[in-house]
């Protein structure tokens, strides 16, 4: 134990860094606004996270028990509840902040580039990103779902503030003021209704458990100790914390939105914070949610669907940071899609005792692991690669780009490499983990009552796979390839070496990261039962099977057929100008084409009902509260002022009246207290 | 916490000391009146220096003073001052902002001598209030509190002011008089004939023998008179005005630790002298929270004044106060007495910025501001944070005492089997996040506005160094108790359990 040891430091630089840059950022670096002091933090804390990594991994407690965890009491409640702070390590947490880390780190320099031109503004940019950064990494050492909790808040308030960086004195003027604002709000109130039923969740778990620490609470002793329905209806609550969080259907409509902030925020959140939160919640709630196969069959769909639909509104749009956005809302349902097919394999396999069913939903875990790294490394690619071309020809309409190969060498190739790689172009890193998932989706169909819904499933994800290839290179063949347009022709050429440099590490790890796969990769991320308990990790198994599995499966040569065919239609209708995409849409008049660039009308229904539940039903208490309430305090208190002179006349002087006076009114109030007693005691 | 030598009589000086300080402050009249303001931070500061001695001393129970006051046949007052769990944090919390409010209120020029002799005659009250253990000297000191308030609001309030002034004066004043009526019965049935013993042990020594239906009657009244201070759905209405017209050092104050004073006296009266009254009406007190939590939020979505919008707040974050004391449960309770510090802390920053936006840009009104973070960047930071700790952002304050109520409450759901009733906790906690944000988008956010004269934004200032500090210390507050919780729940823990002890 040399750097376990210090696991809490990983969050805790990035942290100081904070408070550092926040407070003093422009007095100690003028020209970068203390942006280089957050690299450096962030870069310690990735070298630190590699070095537990390592340690993690060569230690027995990788072997015996799967974590390394340490847990102290940070206070109380009565009734025995504690709450404790602490890290934890496992080959999850490791993975997290490994990618986390290094990904944020690349982000930040190619930030000093991309963000040169906002003056002091830089100070509260680098100050927020790294709180962001802190967020991820405390996310991922959390040692309870507490603490977890926070972080995820954290990041929560992060990405508001990043939205909304240009929420005021917006460059672009007061409508992209305006459209900032309101996107972060969006942002947050959405996810903010995540978090709320994540909250509800750790309600449950806390008062079953008695503890929040993931030592208790995934310990198959104490869950079997616990009320069946209890746990499933965490379990359910929590996931809705993940809906939020990773924006998948029905809390999907902010990220589209979210694009209102800097591109370099956009990689953040897309890449390697924020939405990978969600995921990283249902990897390591596994041993909870896979006591009722229902809960897993739920992610699943969800994620299924939103894969599918997403993808459908990406097909169309028009902004190059939109397309990218959509995209990423369909990746994360693979995600899902693949942790619920292994899970729900999982859940069955525990229900009927079958190991080998386990072993084999195991997979679904890697596949869904594995494809949120890949995804980490081609979106942060795709993001900043598209953040180069806006930096270029200062415009995000894909329809004024066109043509730019020539003027941007390296960020039209790294981006060709992000766009191969995530369509799952044959040995790029998307590749492998997208048919581990489609091949897994397929195997679940195998098994249990709701086997059907993952063929269906199945053919969703077959069909998004297609429709991601397309999409994609549409995107790729509109800016770089055909005619130049106007702002094509006035682009400042390729960006400076802060952003191409970034471009290219990240191609690398975008093209090659997949083959980790082969390497035993899957042992180190695969999830296992050991004389009932989970672990993560451990499972010696190799990796070369893989490779057999994948080319002698039909369906993947399937895949691959659709893939080419969608990139081959792409470079017919945007490059070379051979079919005219107004066929398909009826010259953009046709009913799909309108609700794919409505957002099927998602958007509507939203404000619509926020505005009628919210305030609709504020201006009814408004007016009850003004005319009601506040109405009668007024009316009595201009009645007692009336009567006042009324009762005065009755200052007569004679004491018969005052006497019967003194009786009406003793009866009055023996009747009241009467009254008032009868009521109570019945109470 | 830490072994204090103990300073004789250091409860009377937290009441002594301010009141020295508004008399002297009244006198200083003409040309020293520029004094007025750094006597009273002198004051003020000597008082908090001696509240955070008291509250990190290891036995509070070793500074309780007695001396009989009136000691006839059939009545004994005497002047008893105590301090336990339950109010050192008040006592801190009164003691902090009354420094607080003191450096913040920089600007004062209409006669200032008179503005903070109030101000430390407010704190004269509300440290007897919260120090007092004596019915009578509890009441009077009660009413002390009423008295500058109302003076603050009707002589440096807003346009509105007397109408204000009078409403929140009769409103509380009626309340208090109920309140009278409660202590009254309970005074006297204790003593069962005998000397009627104003003092809290001997009320408590002599409740053991009351009658469930005299609890519960008993109980109402007190609760009536409380949950009007507090203020509790639909005994509200007065606190928006008032809070609309106060001046912000008044707002503050009265936001902050007067309000408190009902939920103080709900606990300390209702819970400690009558539990069985408390079991009878918890279903009401549960319900009656609910309203209040939801209620306060829906109304503050509606209003476009910021500090009216900050009021309803209150509205819903007492509510949540007295959800916690309705569990009638450990945890309950003791976050209860967590929020109410929690609030104070947050509340604060809340009316400091709050009240600052008429000083800076002449208007409150929400819809004729907009986009001024770019003319006033680190006014908005301090708005943005002061509405994030309320919106109950974990590491702040806030998220504490909202977490450990509810989280007592869904032991209590569970209890009666009706888990869903926490819906409405969760729905309030995603109003307050909505009216925040949406508040702070349309005031400092999107364009800038256009709706103020040209003389208005020519003369916008940031905050100046005083009002910086004021709320930078309050920010730091917030910070460290919500980071390290156990600062003061150390503090409640030993006096709640005590308390559910006896329920």
């Amino acid at each position: 134990m040399m750097f376990i040891e210090y696991t809490w430091l990983v969050p805790l630089i990035p942290a100081i860094c904070f408070l550092i840059v926040g407070f003093f950022g422009n007095m100690f670096d003028k020209r970068h606004g203390g942006g280089f002091l957050a690299i450096a933090g962030v870069a310690v804390s990735c070298v630190l996270s590699v070095l537990i990594s390592a340690e993690f991994f060569m230690s027995s407690a990788y072997v015996d028990v799967g974590y390394v965890a340490k847990s102290f009491t940070w206070f109380a409640f009565p009734g025995g509840f504690d709450i404790n702070i602490g890290y934890y390590v496992d080959t999850l947490s490791c993975l997290m902040m490994m990618f986390a880390s290094f990904i944020s780190m690349l982000i930040l320099i190619y930030s000093l580039g991309y963000m040169s031109e906002e003056g002091k503004r830089k100070q509260r940019y680098f100050a927020e990103v790294a709180l962001f950064v802190t967020g991820m990494l405390g996310l991922a050492v959390s040692n309870n779902f507490l603490m977890m909790f926070i972080f995820w808040e954290v990041m929560g308030l992060c990405s508001y503030l990043l939205i909304g960086f240009w929420s005021f004195s917006h460059p672009e003027g007061d409508d992209a003021s305006d459209n900032a604002a309101s996107a972060a709000k969006k942002a947050f109130l959405v996810t903010r209704l995540g978090d709320v039923s994540l909250m509800a969740g750790l309600f449950i778990l806390l008062f079953a458990f008695k503890s929040l620490d993931y030592t208790v609470v995934f310990d198959a002793a104490s869950i079997a100790a616990v009320d069946h329905n209890l746990i499933v209806l965490a379990s359910l609550l929590i996931f809705g914390g993940a809906i939020g969080k990773s924006a998948q259907f029905p809390l999907l409509d902010w990220l589209p939105d979210a694009m209102a902030g800097p591109t370099t925020v956009s990689a953040l959140i897309h890449a390697a914070t924020m939405v990978k939160a969600g995921v990283y919640l249902v990897a390591r709630c596994f041993p909870i949610f896979t006591e009722a196969s229902g809960v897993m069959l739920f992610v699943a769909v969800i994620g299924g669907f939103t894969a599918f639909f997403a993808a459908t509104m990406a097909m169309n749009n028009m902004n190059i940071k939109k397309v990218l956005a959509y995209s990423t809302l369909s990746q994360l349902g693979y995600m899902f899609l693949a942790l619920g097919a292994g899970g729900y394999m999982i859940a069955i396999g525990m229900e009927s005792g079958n190991t080998a069913l386990i072993a084999a939903g195991s997979v679904g875990y890697v596949a869904g692991c594995l494809h949120m790294v890949n995804h980490a490394f081609f979106k942060a690619l795709l993001f900043l690669g598209s953040g180069s071309v806006i930096h270029s020809t200062g415009t995000e309409d894909m329809r004024e780009m066109g043509g730019l190969e020539s003027k941007m060498k390296v960020t039209s190739i790294t981006m060709l490499i992000g766009s191969l790689s995530i369509a799952g172009f044959p040995f790029f890193a998307g590749f492998w983990s997208k048919d581990l998932i489609l091949e897994q989706v397929l195997h679940a169909g195998d098994y249990g009552a709701a086997g059907w819904v993952f063929i269906v499933l199945w053919l969703l994800a077959v069909v998004t796979a297609f429709m991601t290839a397309f999409y994609m290179f549409r995107m790729w063949y509109m800016t770089f390839r055909g005619p130049m347009h106007k702002k094509s022709e006035h682009s400042h050429g390729e960006s400076p070496r802060s952003m191409t440099i970034p471009l290219m590490v990240l191609s690398v790890f975008a093209f090659g990261f997949g083959f980790v796969l082969f390497f035993g990769f899957d042992s180190l991320l695969s999830i296992q039962i050991i004389g009932g308990q989970f672990r993560m990790g451990g499972m010696e198994s190799g990796g070369a099977h893989y490779l057999v599995e994948f080319f002698t499966n039909v369906w993947t040569y399937v895949t691959i057929a659709l893939v080419l065919l969608a990139i081959y239609l792409a470079k017919n209708m945007y490059e070379l100008g051979k079919i005219d995409p107004a066929r398909f849409n009826g010259d953009g008049e046709s009913w799909l084409y309108k609700a794919l660039t409505e957002r099927w009308w998602f958007p509507q229904l939203y404000d619509q009902l926020s505005w009628k539940l919210g305030y609709g039903v504020a201006r009814g208490v408004e007016f009850i509260d003004s005319n009601i309430i506040d109405g009668s305090v007024n009316g009595l208190s201009n009645a007692v002022a009336g009567s006042g002179e009324l009762v005065s006349k009755a200052q007569t002087g004679d004491v018969n009246n005052y006497a019967s006076a003194v009786i009406g009114g003793l009866i009055v109030l023996f009747v009241a207290v009467v009254a008032l007693f009868v009521f109570m005691g019945g109470l | 916490m830490f072994d204090l030598p103990e300073i004789p009589y250091l409860l009377t000086l937290l009441i002594a000391i301010p009141l020295i300080g508004a008399i002297t402050t009244l006198f200083m009249g003409g040309e020293k009146q520029k004094h007025a303001r750094m006597t009273s931070i002198a004051f003020s500061a000597v008082t908090l220096v001696l509240a955070v001695y008291l509250m990190l001393s290891n036995d509070y129970g070793a500074y309780a003073e007695s001396h009989t006051w009136i000691d006839t046949a059939g009545l004994k007052m005497s002047y008893m001052l105590a301090v336990d769990g339950l109010s050192i944090l008040m006592v801190f919390l009164t003691a902090l902002l009354l420094l607080v409010v003191s450096v913040f209120t920089f600007e004062q020029h209409d006669k200032p001598n008179y503005f903070f002799a109030l101000l430390l005659a407010m704190e004269v009250g509300l440290m007897g209030v919260y120090l007092a253990a004596d019915y009578f000297l509890f009441y009077i000191m009660w009413e002390v509190v009423l008295i500058p308030m109302y003076f603050m609001i009707s002589w440096f309030g807003g346009p509105r002011r007397h109408y204000a002034a009078i409403k929140f004066f009769i409103y509380t004043h009626v309340a208090s008089l109920v309140m009278l009526i409660g202590i009254f019965a309970i005074v006297f049935q204790a003593a069962a004939g005998g000397v009627a013993d104003f003092s809290f042990a001997a009320v408590l020594a002599g409740s053991a023998a009351f009658s469930g239906v005299f609890q519960s009657l008993a109980f109402g009244l007190l609760f009536f008179g409380f949950a009007v201070k507090m203020p509790i759905v639909p005994f509200h209405t007065w606190l928006p005005d008032a809070h609309t017209e106060a001046p912000t050092a008044g707002s503050v104050l009265l936001a902050a630790v007067m309000l408190k004073m009902g939920s103080y006296g709900i606990i300390r009266v209702c819970l400690e002298v009558l539990p069985d009254g408390a079991v009878s009406w918890q279903a009401i007190m549960v319900v009656v929270a609910l309203v209040a939590i939801v209620y306060g939020a829906y109304a503050c979505i509606a209003q476009n004044d910021l500090k009216k919008m900050v009021a309803f707040s209150s509205v819903s974050h007492m509510g949540m106060v007295l959800l916690g004391i309705a569990c009638l449960s450990e945890i309950g309770v003791m976050f209860a007495i967590f929020q109410m510090f929690a609030h104070g802390l947050i509340t604060a920053v809340l009316f400091m910025t709050c009240g600052l936006a008429h000083d800076l840009y002449d208007t409150r009104e929400i819809p004729l501001l907009g986009g001024l973070a770019a003319k006033t960047p680190i006014y908005a930071t301090f708005m943005m944070f002061g509405f994030l700790a309320s919106l109950g952002l974990p590491g702040l304050v806030g998220f504490w005492g909202e977490f450990g109520v509810i989280f007592g409450f869904y032991e209590y759901a569970l209890s009666i089997n009706m888990i869903w009733l926490i819906v409405f906790c969760l729905l309030s906690l995603l109003l307050t996040a909505g009216y925040y944000l949406w508040a702070i988008q349309r005031s400092m956010f999107g364009r800038l506005t256009t709706k103020l004269s040209d003389k208005v934004m020519s003369r916008i200032r940031d905050i100046n160094k005083a009002e910086g500090i004021a709320m930078g210390i309050m920010c730091l507050m917030i910070a460290v108790f919500g980071l390290w919780p156990d600062l003061a729940l150390s503090i409640i823990s030993p006096y709640s359990s005590a308390l559910i002890g006896v329920i």
